[in-house]
């Protein structure tokens, strides 16, 4: 309940724009201003007591307390390091970010990216904040979080070691811009140690809340040239690199002066007319800004002499800057791997680039309910969150005839759990693709059932099942509906899930699910209408004052289902029986007369029919997919977050739900609905509830 | 068929929190640890266990077990991610405020008889952090006592919990403090059906 009440108001919170990057969601609370201005008035330094200058800031075993490498740290101020420490330094030529004694070159390489875009970084970076207005040792950045933006503020204590800084820093010694935005990168992922070891992908998304896509370039996309193009234009972050084989290898130089283990950026993409052939250039940089290919098509090459003067002039420029042109089929060659971080339209203003349409949805997989697995489980597959993207509009340009709609799906897995079960680590995530038949089309208000998966074979799906925090894939498919169902590999595995679709031109997402309704039937009954033989049970069991109590009611309950074989229960609970009273009981007496206690009986007779139906496998319980069938016979239809709160409310541990939590849960469902309609007086859909009254409905 | 791909290696731990917990912290987690078992999570029938064994010891107090349809409750309205079990932190949260309602228990059943009955109730409740009006106070006698208007020590707590969580649960969807809060029906069943 508290939980579901965070999630709401966190749904409700992004409608209203919180999170979005101009207006970000303070980390542990944090307000920059405010922390800024209160240490001005007490001329004293920020000093951040939710990331101290502590050894257990920077890691747990190869940084952890007792290790050597952490032996000799200090931390120290900006100031204690030099005399005049600059934030930004706005005229550095080189925008070279050099690595610490940290194995996050990965996020160095991002950082280095981010560079080369000045809007992309001033998102990154707020640039209210330096070494000399204002300043009380305090600074912000802002990093994307599963689909918001968090504003994290750090004090600019830097572990030091022999005057040093030990970790990121600019080439430019009184720089620290870059060392600032690892700290607070550190402090929301707990440490400095817990950035070892990642991926640039990663990094990228953090920075710029844009979508992630890789390309081994040894089994390349065919259409990966133009892909790359489309990706300049729409402002796209490109970076590759060389696979090292070894430690050893690592920013060793090839002798044709490409560097190995290094992050390069792509920065254009152009065809020119050679000898009268097409030739396909791309221009890549070093962003050390010097040590660049000396093969064909670098600047001094004699490739160059046999294009026109105007592609000469327009795509040359002789220096040595770090960049330098290569053919396309040279680079797929030399260069192992390609990532591209696709923007989303808030992060680029102006008409010069292109942009994609972007949508997004967080939902979750539980076990029993909605965590299905993958399709290798026919059984459970169906039961996954189930999206549909209608794509209507085909690209503007398709290079070899094929018309198609070019879109990037990508499921990230959010870590929250990882946080809270120290050691667990990601699960093994995937996505498959399925064409919805015309007779579907248009349908929005059902959740396709395994019928429909055991039919179709699916028209596409992520490259692979793995555990990374995210899968992403590249598709270009013929206009249509399209059902999108990410899962995890395994059922029964549970998850939360952030699930983005960047599209060419713009495409309707949505969720699909079944309607909340209810078609419970109003039992009605006549006293007249009771058997004589119903008539005088009543009498015996309800007593002299001739009305059945929730004790008494309970007494009957049980005396009545613990003789059946046929069905497995614990018992009705007193909760239980209260509630059904509750339901029924018109007159408010809290006890039922004999027609409330006559359609009682009614309702049980038919739960127990249904019931015993739905028991395929006659074990004496549902099953988490027999309940679901089972509410729906009951009279009720619930989207998968509700199916999911019947399962972790009411089942038990093999996830099996027994007869008397059945009625339970079917009583109260009911219930509850009445109650809704009751306060939605004008059937707006909306009820307005204060705070005595909302306690006065939930207590009972 | 689909085939999963190699992971990569395992990315470590995050340990923020541990490192930063005192000795009686790290001494709740180990014991947390031995009670949850492997999942580092706690069931309806964990937490039954844990609070008959624990709770059910003092002699002050009347009661006749937490039962288990008390205890899903219990984790239904405590449960941040609604997978039907606690983790270390809802535990934690739940735990100390047990504590801290078993004094408030034995401080305020005057008689010592052992239950709290319906004229300690108003002032046991406000010493919780629940002042109430009589009107509440009535439909929690008739929810959560018995058929003499005295609650014993399971139901005390049970009621508490969840009216924690109810509290908290309003103030979190009435961020502005207007007073009111508006739900559709399916916020609605959420809400209430998990409970």
């Amino acid at each position: 309940m508290s939980g579901i009440a965070a999630k709401l108001q966190h749904k409700r919170d992004k409608s209203h724009g919180i999170g979005s990057n101009s207006r970000a969601v303070k980390y542990l609370n944090q307000d920059f201003e405010a922390l800024r201005q209160s240490c001005l008035e007490r001329g004293q330094l920020f000093q951040d007591d939710c990331f101290e200058a502590l050894p257990s800031s920077l890691g747990y075993e190869e940084l952890g307390p007792n290790s050597y490498k952490v032996r000799g740290i200090t931390w120290k101020r900006p100031r204690e390091l030099c005399s005049n420490p600059q934030f930004i330094v706005e005229n550095a030529t080189r925008t070279d970010i050099c690595q610490g004694a940290l194995g996050d070159c990965w996020l160095l390489a991002a950082i280095a990216s981010l560079t080369l875009n000045k809007q992309v970084l001033s998102r990154v970076v707020p640039h209210d904040q330096s070494f000399e207005d204002d300043y009380a040792g305090i600074f912000h950045f802002e990093f994307w979080q599963f689909g918001e933006w968090v504003d994290v503020v750090v004090d600019d204590r830097l572990p030091t070691k022999d005057g040093e800084l030990l970790f990121v820093h600019s080439a430019e010694s009184s720089e620290f811009w870059s060392a600032l935005l690892e700290k607070a990168y550190a402090k929301i992922n707990g440490c400095y140690e817990a950035l070892s070891g990642g991926s640039t992908t990663e990094g990228f998304e953090d920075f710029t809340g844009g979508i992630a896509e890789r390309h081994e370039l040894s089994k390349a996309d065919p259409h990966l040239f133009n892909i790359i193009k489309k990706a300049l234009d729409r402002g796209s972050l490109l970076g590759c690199s060389i696979d090292i084989t070894s430690a050893s290898d690592s920013e060793a130089v090839t002798y044709r002066k490409l560097v190995k283990g290094h992050a390069y950026s792509v920065t254009g993409a152009e065809q020119v007319k050679y000898r009268g052939d097409t030739e396909q250039l791309i221009r890549i940089r070093n962003p050390w800004g010097q040590v660049e290919w000396n093969g064909a098509w670098s600047d001094k090459s004699s490739e160059w002499r046999y294009v026109s003067d105007d592609d000469r002039r327009r795509l040359t420029k002789r220096c040595e800057d770090g960049e330098f042109w290569m053919s396309f089929s040279d680079f797929l060659r030399q260069y192992s791997r390609l990532e591209i971080c696709n923007l989303t339209p808030d992060a680029l203003t102006g008409d010069e680039f292109k942009k994609w349409a972007e949508s997004e949805f967080e939902e979750t997989w539980r076990r029993g309910v909605s965590a299905g697995g993958c399709r290798n489980f026919p059984n459970s597959f169906w039961m996954n969150p189930q999206f549909v993207i209608k794509l209507e509009e085909v690209d503007d340009d398709h290079d070899d005839g094929e018309e198609g709609c070019t879109f990037i799906v990508g499921l990230m897995q959010k870590n929250k759990r990882r946080m809270r079960k120290m050691g667990q680590d990601t699960e093994t995530i995937g996505f498959a693709i399925y064409e919805l038949p015309e007779e579907y089309s248009g349908q929005r208000q059902v959740h396709l059932k395994k019928n429909f998966f055991t039919r179709n074979s699916s028209a596409a799906r992520s490259e692979t099942f793995i555990n990374l925090r995210e899968v992403c894939n590249h598709f270009c498919l013929p206009p249509g509906e399209y059902l999108i169902i990410p899962s995890t590999f395994e059922p029964n595995k549970n998850g939360d899930f952030y699930l983005r679709v960047f599209s060419e031109k713009q495409a309707a997402f949505q969720e699909i699910d079944d309607p909340v309704e209810c078609h419970v039937e109003q039992i009605v009954i006549d006293e007249d209408d009771i058997s004589d033989r119903f008539k005088r049970l009543f009498g015996q069991l309800s007593g002299h004052d001739v009305e059945i109590s929730a004790f008494e009611l309970q007494k009957i309950l049980n005396r009545v289902v613990t003789k059946r074989k046929d069905i497995k229960t614990s018992g009705f609970s007193l909760t239980t029986c209260r509630n059904m009273i509750n339901l029924l009981d018109k007159d408010g007496s809290g006890k039922l007369g004999l027609v409330e206690f006559k359609i009682l009986w009614t309702k049980i007779e038919k739960f127990l029919e249904v019931y015993k139906e739905r028991d395929t496998d006659q074990s004496g319980c549902m099953s988490s997919s027999e309940m679901r069938l089972a509410v729906e016979d009951s009279g009720f239809s619930l989207n998968s977050p509700l199916h999911q709160i019947i399962v972790a409310r009411y089942s038990d541990k093999n996830l099996t739900i027994d007869f008397d939590n059945f009625v339970c849960s079917m009583i109260r469902l009911e219930t509850l609905f009445n109650v809704f309609k009751t306060l939605d007086k004008n059937g707006s859909g909306n009820i307005e509830i204060g705070f005595m009254e909302w306690l006065e409905l939930v207590m009972l | 068929q689909f085939k999963s791909s190699d992971p990569p290696p395992p990315r470590r731990p995050l340990n923020f929190a541990e490192s930063h917990e005192n000795d009686e912290e790290k001494k709740f987690r180990r014991v947390f640890q031995q009670l949850a078992g492997e999942d580092m999570e706690v069931s309806p029938n964990e937490l039954m266990d844990i609070l008959n064994k624990v709770l059910g010891k003092h002699g002050g107090l009347k009661t006749d077990g937490f039962s288990i349809e008390s205890c899903r409750s219990m984790v239904a309205v405590m449960d941040s991610d609604s997978t039907g079990k606690l983790g270390f932190h809802e535990f934690k949260y739940m735990w100390n405020n047990i504590k801290k309602w078993q004094a408030v228990y034995l401080k305020y059943d005057a008689d010592g008889s052992g239950t709290i009955n319906s004229g300690e109730l108003p002032k046991a409740f406000e010493a919780a952090g629940f002042p109430l009006n009589d009107q509440l106070y009535k439909l929690i006698i008739r929810r959560y006592s018995d058929e003499h208007g005295s609650m014993d020590f399971d139901n005390f707590i049970g009621c508490l919990v969840r009216l924690d969580a109810m509290c908290r649960a309003f103030k979190t969807l009435d961020k502005d403090n207007s007073g009111s809060i508006d739900l559709d029906i399916k916020e609605w069943l959420q809400l209430t059906m998990y409970s």
